[in-house]
């Protein structure tokens, strides 16, 4: 009887150490969205640069990379050579494209980013307001969607992404789709 | 007589400062002119977690994505949705950790009643140890047979030496 309390004394101390160990690695950034495998949220919104909107709608039947930047962001400026690089992957594909959301920025701001890191030349959505990147469940920046053909979003990347991203976690996901499919 | 009416005086000015004090202080402040919707804004907001500053509300923080979010509440209150309504907008965009205060459901039921559970078990496990201790402690033998008294006086005796 002693010893009984002395196991659950030493039980409780190591279960409670255990989660405080177990929370210190936790990244308070790193919160999962309850948007995947739900259907993307539609957005229509002006075209950086243009007079024209770009739509997501428009879109289905490919797979869209949906990629949420402002040029206030450190991160996206890490993130933009693979971007770039991306954006030549895309233009070889017809399957594959890519979506950028400039949210809470100002054009000049967007464009003296594009002008010294590299125009990837595909298109942005301009939301200063940052009304879709709310609707999107966005926190931060950059974080990106993949959004499968049929308008469903199928994985969130929080972070800038990395050379070997699209081979090694879109591609799998884009042929898995299509093996699935056949 | 001078010293006790100036005395009078100092306390009259006290007081008057105190209800002044009292009176503007901003407990007593009030938005008048305030627009009725956002008093509910103002609900919705201080429950949602502003997703990018630690364990600060939408309402309190000052970050943008906070103050856009202020503004996309404020929106959809002016366009008529329910509170239930805003708030699982943002509870199907962030999840439920976007509430400040955890739903009482699934794990989260741990959050809500696990410390209560805790107390509980705590407070049994304390009561038997009292219990115990107690029962120890009226263990005080007296002194039964003659050896057992001569020794009892003895440590008396030497008890009285040490504490003088």
């Amino acid at each position: 009887m002693k010893n009984s309390w002395k196991i659950i004394l030493l039980l409780s101390l190591v279960i409670i150490m255990a989660l405080f160990a177990g929370g210190l690695g936790n990244n308070p950034r790193d919160i999962p969205s309850p948007l995947v495998n739900k259907p993307a949220s539609n957005f229509t919104a002006p075209i950086l640069n243009s007079s024209a909107t770009i739509s997501l709608a428009d879109h289905k039947g490919k797979w869209v990379l949906v990629n949420f930047w402002g040029s206030w962001c450190v991160s996206c400026v890490a993130e933009h050579p693979y971007l770039m690089q991306l954006a030549k992957i895309a233009e070889k594909r017809d399957d594959f494209m890519i979506i950028g959301v400039d949210f809470r920025d100002t054009v000049e701001g967007a464009n003296r980013f594009l002008k010294r890191h590299g125009d990837p030349g595909y298109q942005h959505a301009f939301d200063p307001k940052q009304k879709i990147a709310i609707d999107w469940g966005v926190y931060g920046a950059p974080e990106s969607y993949l959004v499968d053909p049929t308008g469903m979003i199928r994985l969130k990347h929080t972070g800038p992404l990395y050379f070997g991203w699209f081979e090694k976690i879109a591609l799998p996901q884009i042929q898995g789709n299509a093996n699935g499919a056949n | 007589m001078a010293q006790i009416n100036n005395m009078k005086r100092f306390l009259q000015a006290v007081t008057i400062f105190a209800i002044l004090l009292i009176t503007t202080s901003p407990l007593s402040a009030k938005n008048l002119n305030e627009d009725p919707s956002e008093a509910l804004v103002r609900t919705i907001a201080k429950d949602l977690r502003c997703a990018v500053c630690q364990n600060q509300s939408v309402y309190e923080s000052n970050s943008d994505l906070a103050k856009d979010m202020l503004e996309v509440i404020r929106d959809k209150v002016k366009a008529g949705d329910s509170e239930a309504s805003i708030r699982d907008y943002f509870f199907q965009r962030y999840g439920d950790y976007i509430y400040l205060e955890p739903t009482k459901s699934g794990m989260n039921m741990l959050l809500w009643f696990g410390p209560i559970l805790g107390l509980i078990i705590g407070g049994l496990a304390l009561i038997s140890a009292f219990k115990k201790w107690k029962k120890n402690s009226v263990k005080v033998e007296k002194p039964k047979n003659e050896d057992d008294k001569k020794m009892q006086a003895r440590i008396d005796e030497e008890l009285k030496d040490i504490e003088v």
